[in-house]
């Protein structure tokens, strides 16, 4: 399958990139990708480089360009704090990034606000990935506990650790999984024009 | 304009009793926190501003990060001085009360009035300052009052262990003539980042008691423009007397140099001198028929070059005269001799037919093929000599009129 979209990608493009943007994700079957529902305004990133900020790893179009990532500023540690504009469902997660900087151990939080770094440990994590360097390089998304993300109003995701130990973690992508829940998205809501 | 959420560490230690900033140190940094106040507040509507104390009975938040100035402001009066400022603490629940803000957009600041002696050591300061830069807080610190006990380096080492991307600052004020507001308002703490929005300076300039902080007196923020031409044409001045002083110097040099060869620069000097006086007299096509315009000619190029090569001269005899008064009287001695003997030196150039032709050819409008011209070279030629004679005659009271 992977064969045939570089195909087609080639006959698209004159000049066919044969590595990265090749194989595309493999999406659960059902969930879609919540990046659309990710409520931008509120999201914060603590121990983030300014000029590799958490917009590189999370948004759609920059989080898929390789020379952009999230790195983290005084030590390893990344705190970022995701609120979405409706509750969801998370399923499942993706991280990528470097063989040797990219994130180890990942502590993902449901519905806690003002999460910081001093009280971290005061809450057990709802999941904690330990990836490894495959996982970082494959575009398969690690499956989280599905029960313990049904009413996800907003995500905390604490990275404590990455591969090599060293002091600086880079992300390139950040992607997140699931399922709205069916609620009124008063976005939607429109002044109804007189008739 | 930029967002933020900035809370505001006041030093209300007993320290603060002290009367070298007027009118007490307190009150001077209590006019500059509501300063500062106002400017944040007014830089953007959704900025907010919390007040907290760091000494008396324990660090104590008066005014939870907040957009009503009124309140920030009111929370500043009746504030007790007394106890030690615990600067850490402070900082720690500064951060705590950041940390908690509404508007999860706000950037955090923590900015530190620090009159006190700092108490902690450089790597408690600067493990506080790691986490400070971990949690996207800038902090930026007003260092004034006591400076022993290597108070500026440790706040100094607390700044750097936070700075990222230089969004955090230090200004260390020393007591003096100027308010501590004052001379906050220039400061990138009272600016902001992009270096002085305009909403802030404004704030400052209408708080500030008159224009006297601003260049030339006129606030750029009021006058853009005059202010542009005021300073652009500052600039051409400087940069024009900065050529004037760099051809001095090159001048001065050169001089000090032939001093030091032969002691006889002012014949240089008068060398240079001639060809323009010569010039002067060539344009008025009859050089030699009278001594006056020669006499005439002589104290323009005086005039030119006293104004301009001679005082350099003078300088570096003046310099040379400081060193040695030996030097100093030969140079004196030689510039007279110059002086005596500048007409004969003028005539003697006139004698020279090749220089006077090439002044001639490069003079507009005078054709040195010309009859006259030649005629006129010719009798000059005639007249250099005669001439000579006559100044042995007149050179006793020449010096002085060479000299004007």
């Amino acid at each position: 399958m992977a064969a045939a979209n570089t195909a087609a990608a080639g006959a698209a493009t004159p000049a066919p990139a044969p590595a990265a943007p090749a194989a595309p994700v493999q999406v659960p079957r059902g969930q879609v990708d919540l990046a659309d529902f990710i409520d931008w305004t509120g999201v914060e990133c603590l121990n983030q480089d300014s000029s590799h900020s958490i917009t590189n790893a999370l948004k759609q179009g920059y989080r898929d360009d390789e020379g952009l990532y999230l790195a983290s500023d005084s030590d390893e540690q990344l705190l970022i704090y995701i609120p979405f504009m409706q509750v969801v469902k998370l399923h499942s997660a993706l991280f990528k990034g470097p063989e040797e900087e990219g994130p180890k151990t990942v502590k993902l939080f449901s519905n806690k606000e003002h999460m910081g770094f001093s009280n971290v440990n005061d809450y057990p994590p709802s999941d904690t990935l330990d990836l490894s360097a495959d996982h970082l390089a494959e575009n398969k998304p690690a499956t989280l506990k599905y029960v313990k993300f049904q009413n996800v109003r907003s995500l905390t995701i604490f990275i404590e650790d990455n591969q090599s130990g060293s002091d600086v973690t880079k992300i390139h992508k950040i992607a997140l999984y699931g399922t709205t829940v069916d609620t009124t998205n008063m976005k939607d809501l429109k002044k109804i024009e007189e008739h | 304009m930029v967002l933020e959420a900035t809370m505001i560490c006041i030093d209300n230690s007993e320290w603060m009793r002290n009367g070298d900033y007027a009118p007490s140190r307190f009150q001077a940094q209590a006019d500059a926190v509501n300063l500062i106040c106002g400017a944040k507040t007014q830089s953007n509507p959704e900025n907010t501003v919390g007040v907290m104390t760091m000494a008396g009975k324990g660090v104590r938040v008066l005014v939870t990060p907040t957009s009503d100035l009124g309140k920030i402001l009111a929370c500043m009066h009746g504030l007790e001085v007394g106890a030690e400022a615990n600067l850490a603490a402070a900082i720690q629940v500064a951060q705590l009360a950041l940390k908690h803000r509404q508007n999860k957009r706000q950037q955090q600041r923590i900015i530190a009035f620090i009159g006190s002696p700092v108490k902690y050591d450089k790597k408690v300061l600067e493990t506080i300052g790691k986490k400070l830069k971990k949690n996207n807080v800038a902090l930026d610190i007003v260092d004034f009052g006591e400076s022993d006990d290597e108070k500026p380096e440790k706040l100094e080492a607390l700044i750097a262990a936070v700075n990222s991307s230089d969004s955090s600052h230090i200004v260390h004020v020393p007591p003096g003539d100027n308010a501590l507001s004052d001379v906050l308002l220039s400061t990138p703490i009272f600016t902001g980042e992009e270096g002085g929005s305009g909403f802030a300076a404004s704030a400052a300039a209408a708080a500030a008691t008159g224009a006297s902080g601003f260049e030339f007196g006129v606030d750029p923020n009021v006058d853009p423009e005059l202010a542009l031409a005021l300073r652009l044409s500052m600039e051409e001045e400087r940069a024009r007397q900065e050529a004037i002083a760099k051809k001095a110097a090159e001048d001065t040099s050169n001089t000090e140099n032939k001093d030091h060869a032969s002691s006889s620069n002012s014949d240089s000097i008068m060398a240079e001198a001639e060809p323009a006086s010569n010039a002067a007299a060539d344009d008025k096509k009859q050089p030699k028929d009278d001594d006056d315009l020669l006499q005439q000619a002589l104290a323009m190029s005086m005039e030119g070059g006293a104004s301009g090569s001679a005082a350099v001269a003078d300088a570096a005899m003046a310099e040379a005269g400081a060193v040695d008064p030996d030097l100093a009287l030969a140079l004196q001695m030689s510039v007279q001799d110059a002086n005596m003997s500048s007409d004969s030196d003028m005539s003697k150039v006139f004698e020279d037919r090749s220089f006077v032709k090439s002044i001639l050819n490069s003079l507009p409008g005078v054709d040195p093929n010309d009859p006259s011209v030649k005629d006129l070279l010719a009798s000059l030629h005639g007249q250099g000599e005669q001439e000579k004679k006559e100044d042995k005659s007149d050179k006793s009271d020449e010096p002085e009129d060479g000299k004007n």
